[in-house]
């Protein structure tokens, strides 16, 4: 016995890796309240069902304890990196670890009354929104190419399965059928320029592509291809022009919590990755990612208004409303090589934009499925006249989607002011054109959120059917801590900054 | 002489030169058989020369433990899991007309542009590039390297499966 | 011809480019899998060569990971298409769809 255990020790002097426990607790209480949820079914079977959205929702909010005790412990200042700068717990990664938090919270209050009377698997359901967010916690601290791969897989593959949660209904399957195969092809796509951007570099942390990128060695044609692949597999994710076909049906036809889920929490995991791979890693190569991210930004802002102005259902309204704003998150990206000031005001209006973008649209959502609990029907149609009999959810509808399209003084307008402002910083011809597109595209956009709103408060209600529309209690919570968040990142945004503004930057 | 003067005396460039272009030949014969074919259970069986194909390669290339993962994982689960697929969904065995796109012309203009612009991108970067002789990893390093830098990924990957395995469960399952 | 580290990536680039065009050309979903195994299998390849021409773990440490990650991709994509299937036989990845884009 000894031998054996003195040859395996002579075979590999294997050391422990040194891990900052303290660091990475959020993401260990997440992974123990989410082993808790799997042992709990295990055991009590049928009747632990009652409990699973609510543990659930505890297992959502407990993880922001240790975020607390981390930001108290200054990691802002003092940020704690671990295996020489692949995995980064900073103030960026924490307000974006709570933001994911949060999201999934409001989805599963969301969720709670959908999943438990629409007779679906319950306790399974909640088990794989808290390993998505759990890979979305994993992409904010992620600096290393496969520690973002892994992330990344981790809360799409989950998402896959939870679009085709409905399969008693052929549309729900078909969306998860469709988001999937468009997920592999661009994570293939993504992996490709990933072994590229390795070969030439030499290695997979982020920080050390950076430097060598620096170096000049990152002029062959090899980075260049690489850059694009990544960037264009990330297009796919966060549903960018002309990548986003797939949003639209997906969202149409995924239970529609889970909708909501795919276009706040995962398109938002998809900005992260794109900000730590490029201004982290690919800063240096300007020529490349500008002109790509360029064409896509403004590609996925005409795109997806345009098309949002055709469409009569309000899922797909909402999905090609959500290209149009991930034409607007992914815009600042194209001058963060305009030097250190610039990134860091670029990152910081990405990350408040996410998290009052977060806040508008789950609100819209909330109010899509209390109305959908009443008429059963995702057409803008069904909307008529819901002041007359919904005063109180027409009201709240009303201002989500003015928010959306930038009415001060609510809370998308302060974001999108932050977004112009970080374009026109630099004072370069690419900042001052999308900048420009930005602006006429918001314009546009008030064409189809005024639709919506004209419907609630001045058409007549459809069949005559006044009936009231019960709101249960989680859905109204969700409802009101969306247009509370709305409502003060507009009147107060120093609020949500205080926690926004932070910066990323290259840890070794 | 013994064996192991035998063998330290060959000249293992040529055979691992011989062994690259045959498999590598094979390889791209039957990548294109996978896209080509009418039959689905062919496609899957030509997929199966591919994958083995790149653990050869692998081995070549002194991956050994890459290698072996990829037989088992690969060629002993993929693979089944594909022709399980395929015997669930009552996919005929035998030649099927619809398997293909109607219109193929764009398609395989796109991919042969994509093809041009991979290939050229790789030669023009690393035309002279010399394979080093002797950097055989073992795999006491690649495991030390996974667990210990790589941790965190490992963790997530462990989720990663375990959250597959209860979803597909849920989606696949009759109730 | 000498062996170098070139023809490696050659070979993936090509089977990549095979396929991302089977992707396009195929309907069946099943055989776009196939297709997308095909892509992973060559960024594999990639990953191995660049790792034995730089002497770095990171090219084989990420093969492991992707071989991981396909295999679970592989389970959950044929768990939708059996779901699929038991509403109907015969699907192909657009001709069904009660989507359209």
């Amino acid at each position: 016995m000894t031998s054996t255990v003195t040859a395996f020790a002579q075979v590999a002097d294997f050391a422990r890796p040194p891990i900052d426990w303290h660091a990475v607790a959020p993401e260990l209480v997440m992974l123990s309240v989410g082993a808790l949820m799997i042992i709990i079914d295990i055991v009590k079977l049928e009747r632990a069902k009652p409990y699973a959205a609510a543990l659930s929702g505890l297992g959502f909010l407990a993880p922001l304890v240790p975020i607390a005790t981390l930001a108290i412990d200054g990691v802002a200042s003092e940020p704690r990196v671990m295996f020489g700068g692949a995995y980064v717990i900073d103030g960026y990664s924490l307000v974006l670890k709570a933001l994911f938090l949060i999201v999934g919270y409001l989805v599963v209050l969301l969720a709670t009354n959908y999943v438990g009377e629409g007779d679906y698997w319950e306790t399974e359901f909640y088990n794989l929104l808290s390993a998505s967010v759990l890979g979305m916690m994993v992409m904010a601290s992620a600096r290393d190419l496969i520690t973002i791969f892994v992330a990344l897989e981790l809360l799409s593959i989950p998402a896959y399965l939870l679009a085709a949660w409905r399969k008693r209904d052929l549309k729900s399957n078909e969306a998860g059928l469709k988001y999937y195969l468009m997920g592999v092809f661009a994570s293939s796509i993504m992996l490709y320029g990933m072994s590229l951007v390795f070969g030439v570099t030499g290695s997979t942390l982020l920080t050390e592509i950076g430097a060598t990128l620096d170096d000049g060695i990152g002029s062959e044609p090899a980075v260049t291809l690489g850059i694009i692949f990544v960037i264009v597999g990330f297009a796919f994710k966060v549903s960018g022009f002309p990548f986003h076909t797939w949003a639209p049906d997906t969202y149409e036809g995924a239970p529609t919590p889970v909708t909501a889920f795919l276009a706040v929490a995962s398109k938002a995991a998809g900005f992260v990755a794109l900000m730590n791979l490029v201004v982290i890693g690919f800063v240096e190569r300007e020529e490349v990612y500008q002109p790509v991210i360029f064409f896509i930004a403004a590609g996925s802002m005409f795109a997806g208004n345009f098309m949002a102005l055709r469409q009569d259902n309000i899922v797909r309204l909402m999905a090609y409303s959500g290209v149009a704003q991930a034409g607007f998150l992914l815009a600042p990206l194209v001058v963060v090589g305009e030097g250190p000031e610039v990134a860091a005001t670029a990152v910081s209006s990405i990350v408040t934009y996410l998290v009052i973008y977060a806040a508008m649209n789950l609100g819209v959502f909330a109010v899509i499925l209390a109305v959908a609990r009443k008429t059963k029907s995702g057409e803008i149609s069904s909307y008529g006249g819901l002041f007359d009999y919904a005063p109180a959810l027409a009201v709240l509808m009303t201002l989500f989607l003015a928010s959306l399209g930038g009415l001060p003084p609510l809370g998308g307008w302060y974001a999108k002011f932050g977004i112009f402002r970080s374009l026109l910083e630099p004072g370069t011809g690419w900042g001052y054109t999308l900048a420009v597109i930005a602006a006429v595209n918001t314009v546009i956009a008030f064409g189809y959120y005024g639709k919506i709103a004209s419907r609630m408060w001045f058409d007549a209600v459809p069949d005559d059917d006044r009936t009231r529309i019960v709101v249960p209690a989680a859905l109204a919570t969700a409802l009101v801590l969306c247009i509370a968040g709305t409502i003060v990142s507009g009147v107060y945004p120093g609020a949500v900054t205080h926690f926004t503004d932070v910066e990323l930057l290259a840890f070794r | 002489m013994s064996a192991a003067a035998v063998l330290a005396d060959i000249d293992w460039h040529v055979e691992q030169q011989v062994f690259f272009y045959l498999i590598a030949t094979t390889q791209v014969v039957a990548a294109w058989r996978v896209v080509t074919t009418k039959n689905i259970v062919h496609a899957a069986l030509y997929l199966v020369v591919v994958l083995a194909g790149v653990a050869a390669q692998f081995i070549l290339l002194g991956a050994e433990f890459i290698a072996s993962t990829q037989v088992l994982v690969y060629i002993g689960a993929v693979i089944v899991l594909f022709l399980f697929g395929i015997m669930l969904t009552q996919a005929r065995i035998g030649a099927e007309n619809d398997l293909d796109q109607p219109n193929r012309l764009p398609a395989v203009l796109t991919a042969g542009l994509l093809a041009i612009l991979t290939v050229s991108t790789v030669i023009r970067t690393f035309e002279d590039v010399e394979l080093p002789d002797n950097s055989r990893t073992t795999t006491a390093s690649v495991s030390d390297s996974i667990f210990s830098d790589y941790i965190i990924a490992f963790e997530a990957v462990s989720v990663l499966l375990l959250a597959a395995l209860i979803g597909a469960i849920v989606v696949a399952r009759k109730d | 011809m000498e062996l170098t580290t070139t023809w490696y990536l050659v070979l993936g680039a090509i089977i990549f480019a095979i396929g991302a065009s089977g992707l396009m050309i195929r309907r069946n979903p099943l055989v776009m899998f196939m297709c997308v195994e095909l892509m992973l299998n060559a960024v594999n390849l990639t990953f191995v060569a660049f790792g034995r021409e730089l002497d770095d773990l990171g090219g084989q440490v990420s093969v492991f990971f992707v071989l991981v990650v396909a295999a679970a991709e592989v389970v959950i994509g044929l768990a939708i298409i059996v779901a699929i299937m038991r509403h109907r036989s015969g699907a192909t990845a657009d001709d069904l769809s009660v989507l359209r884009g």
